[in-house]
């Protein structure tokens, strides 16, 4: 990919978590706020089209997700789920708190395996995580 | 939830918010290729993101902030507002395309080079700077203290006014000074999809806390029924022969439809600034004009504005708790996470504007005033750091006077649009009428920028400075400065147009004239539908934002009196600036698409050779030039004290 690309690409990425990435993680605390399952369902919502329309970036841009976009992604997740845990095991969260909270998690934890399977193959997306011996032998040097 | 846990997200978005202006700052810098890539990205800026970033300056901070409090204070007596991203894209569709394809042909760069090219005009030039100047200063001023202020109202006073605008001056010259034209453009993308999410969520608290369209229209309906609020839904009549305001003239009786067509003109000199025009000449193709000329700026962002910011404004003039201020209040108090994300999205829409214009006019300053007249031996390295400088000195000057002198930037402010309307006689004089000629031109802008300042405060209020009080005051007969200073400005460019030589013109202007007469002329199609162009936008003018308006109070409406009854279950004049909005985006697309004029043109456009010269040392006529300006202004300043102390106060 050309650098222009590369930058026009970006600012694309930008913009889709600027509004979907902030407006949803809004509207899930607004939820968790009110108590209101359905307001943090559009949140979820929300951060699911984040995602897709990534993803459509990429396609258009013939690309895929950064190492940084990566890690940014699964740091994310991480916090947001000790959070969650952090406050399910000090017992805070009400009923419609836990089931948010759940169906985030189950959202992006079952997104992310269909991605890569829609984007590899099922075989390939195994491979992903997968490291050949080959691949580790200069490690081993 | 705690206080700490509500007051955090606030300061949290707008880390974020820094953090992406640096980065795209940086970007920007490590794109560089030489110093050019500074003022222009190296022409390369994709025609999408232009297009984003044009919609995104000429609509979103300034309506959010001023649109939305002038409907909840006045209601629909300026119904010119609603359908104002039809009016605010029109010049683009009349300009942008042939303006692009003079810059590709001269290799410039910005509106003033365009000036001082084709009609060799160093007062062109100047007003060029000025206007620059004016919205850096006066209008995207008084925007980022309305900004300051309400961060200081949001976090309760914890950030002051001066504090809060101190730290978005900072963090606008990081991004303009550091990344120039390119990281106004990146940027420019994120800070207007920010600023549009921000309106269509502010739009949506509103009708929610109003209770729903449905409630909303009904507390309108209440509200009408009242006989003091009536006049909120009217439009005041075609025009009053008044004195103007402060003359005479009361503010109640000002909104007439005259006033509205007025308006809507002064809406029209944002894309004929050197602002809109400095994003367009840094675009790399002119293929993308059509487009957001018509579905980004007069159809969506369009209607944005005919809904979103029609809604805030609505809410507020219903229930006073719910205007723009409260909204955000109690968005702060009930969910700091929105307020943070929307109000974050004000900053950028506003931050923006103020980064474009800065820019520009320190490129004004450096680059077309300081450079070609005072110091041409100036490198391009040290224009960059000059043009650096100049941006931040405009920074801080903006500030000092947003904090010390807000009287004088409400008055700088509010010619920033009408005078630069005037330019559209020369740039018609550049890419339609080949018939106005160099000294029409020139002085019909200056008839023009004299019409503007003897209608607005800051003209009188210098003339009454030195003794001379005009009989008129703000707007007289109701018409707005911009149409004032048109009027003259075209009365004095046609007859001098008429009475000076028409074929008198610099090489360059010849090479154009051949460019427009060549691959740019009109198809058969495009000549044989003028009488229809014509007669739409005229029609449209007069129904959408003229006289016709007259027709808007009551075409929706049945019955009179308490009997009446909104057919449309909205007010008339709503419902009627809606479908003048429709139509005006129809409009917009024959002109651009049908029309030609914005239409996509795939030719090679050559670089002019201008024939060559020799090299003169221009020093000693430079320091002579600016001897004479230090002299001059000394002495202009000794005589309008004298002036003052003998005849004014």
């Amino acid at each position: 990919m050309s650098k222009p690309a590369a930058v026009e690409r970006d600012l694309l990425v930008f913009s889709i978590w600027a509004v979907f990435g902030f407006g949803g993680l809004a509207f899930v605390l607004e939820g968790f706020s009110r108590d209101a399952y359905l307001v943090s369902l559009a949140g979820i919502g929300a951060i699911v089209a984040g995602f897709i329309s990534h993803i459509i970036v990429n396609a258009v841009f013939d690309a895929s997700f950064k190492a940084g976009e990566s890690a940014l992604g699964i740091g994310v997740f991480g916090v947001l789920a000790l959070v969650f845990i952090i406050g399910w095991a000090s017992g805070d969260l009400s009923q419609d708190d836990y089931w948010s909270g759940l169906t985030l998690f189950a959202v992006l934890g079952f997104g992310l395996p269909l991605y890569l399977s829609t984007r590899y193959g099922l075989r390939g997306a195994f491979s992903r995580f997968h490291l050949k011996p080959a691949d580790s032998g200069n490690a081993d040097e | 939830m705690s206080d700490v846990a509500f007051s955090i997200w606030l300061p949290l978005f707008a880390l974020f918010y820094v953090a992406v202006a640096l980065y795209w700052a940086r970007v920007a810098v490590t794109q560089g290729t030489g110093e050019d890539g500074f003022f222009s990205a190296g022409h390369a800026i994709a025609p999408w993101i232009s297009a984003l970033v044009i919609a995104g300056v000429s609509l979103s901070g300034w309506f959010v902030l001023g649109g939305s409090r002038q409907i909840a204070e006045n209601g629909f007596q300026m119904p010119a507002l609603l359908v104002a991203g039809v009016a605010v894209a029109l010049p683009g569709v009349l300009f942008f395309k042939r303006l692009w394809f003079v810059a590709e042909r001269l290799r410039v760069s910005s509106q003033a080079d365009i000036f001082r090219v084709y009609y060799r005009s160093p007062f062109l030039v100047l007003v060029s700077t000025v206007v620059a100047l004016l919205f850096a200063i006066g209008f995207a001023g008084l925007q980022m203290r309305a900004v300051a202020e309400a961060v200081s109202l949001l976090t309760d006073g914890a950030v002051s006014q001066l504090a809060a605008s101190v730290v978005l001056g900072f963090i606008l010259f990081a991004g303009v000074g550091i990344g120039g034209m390119r990281a106004i453009a990146y940027f420019g993308v994120i800070q207007t999809v920010l600023s549009f999410a921000a309106i269509v969520a502010l739009a949506g608290f509103a009708l929610i806390w109003s209770g729903g369209f449905g409630e909303l229209n009904r507390g309108l309906q209440q509200l009408a029924s009242a006989p003091e609020a009536a006049s909120y839904f009217l439009v005041n009549g075609v025009i009053h022969f008044t004195s103007g305001l402060g003359r005479g003239g009361e503010v109640g009786g000002a909104n007439t439809a005259v006033a509205n067509l007025s308006l809507a003109f002064a809406f029209m000199g944002f894309q004929a600034s050197p602002l809109a025009l400095k994003l367009v000449l840094s675009t790399r193709s002119p293929n993308g004009i059509a487009a957001g000329q018509t579905w980004v700026t007069a159809g969506f962002f369009g209607a944005l504005i005919a809904f979103a910011i029609a809604l805030v404004g609505v809410a507020g003039l219903i229930d006073k708790n719910l205007g723009l201020d409260a909204l955000l209040m109690r968005l702060q108090l009930q969910s700091p996470w929105f307020a943070a994300w929307i109000f974050i999205g004000v900053i950028a829409a506003v931050q923006l504007l103020a980064g474009l214009a800065l820019f520009v006019a320190a490129e004004g300053i450096v680059r077309h005033v300081y450079k070609p007249y005072f110091n041409s031996r100036l490198s391009k390295r040290d224009a960059v750091t000059l043009t650096r400088i100049a941006v931040a000195v405009l920074a801080v000057a903006a500030m000092v006077m947003q904090n010390l002198t807000p009287v004088t930037l409400s008055a700088l402010a509010a010619i920033a649009l009408p005078i630069a309307f005037q330019l559209w006689t020369p740039l018609l004089g550049i890419t339609w009428l080949g018939w106005i000629t160099r000294p029409a031109a020139i002085t019909g802008v200056g008839f023009g920028v004299a019409g503007v300042l003897l209608t607005e405060p800051l003209g009188y209020e210098i003339l009454s400075f030195f003794g001379l009080e005009l009989p008129w005051g703000r707007w007289p007969w109701t018409i707005h400065s911009a149409a004032w200073g048109m009027a003259a400005n075209i009365a004095a460019v046609l007859i001098i147009s008429a009475i000076t030589n028409r074929t008198a013109l610099s090489t360059e202007a010849v090479e154009i004239r051949k460019l427009f007469a060549g691959v740019l002329a009109p198809g058969k199609k495009s000549h044989a539908l003028r009488p229809t162009a014509w007669s739409v936008v005229i029609a449209w003018f007069f129904l959408a934002a003229g006289p016709g308006l007259i027709f808007g109070n009551s075409a929706f409406v049945s019955g009179e009196g308490e009997n009446a009854t909104w057919l449309l279950g909205m007010p008339s004049i709503w419902a009627w600036s809606l479908a003048a909005w429709v139509s005006g985006v129809g409009m917009v697309w024959f002109l651009a698409y049908k029309m030609e004029m914005a239409s996509s043109v795939h030719v090679e456009i050559p670089a002019y050779e201008p024939p060559r010269r020799l090299p003169t040392d221009k020093s000693q006529i430079e320091r002579e030039r600016l001897r004479a300006l230090i002299v001059t202004g000394a002495a202009g300043f000794m005589l309008a004290v004298f002036v003052a102390f003998s005849f004014g106060g």
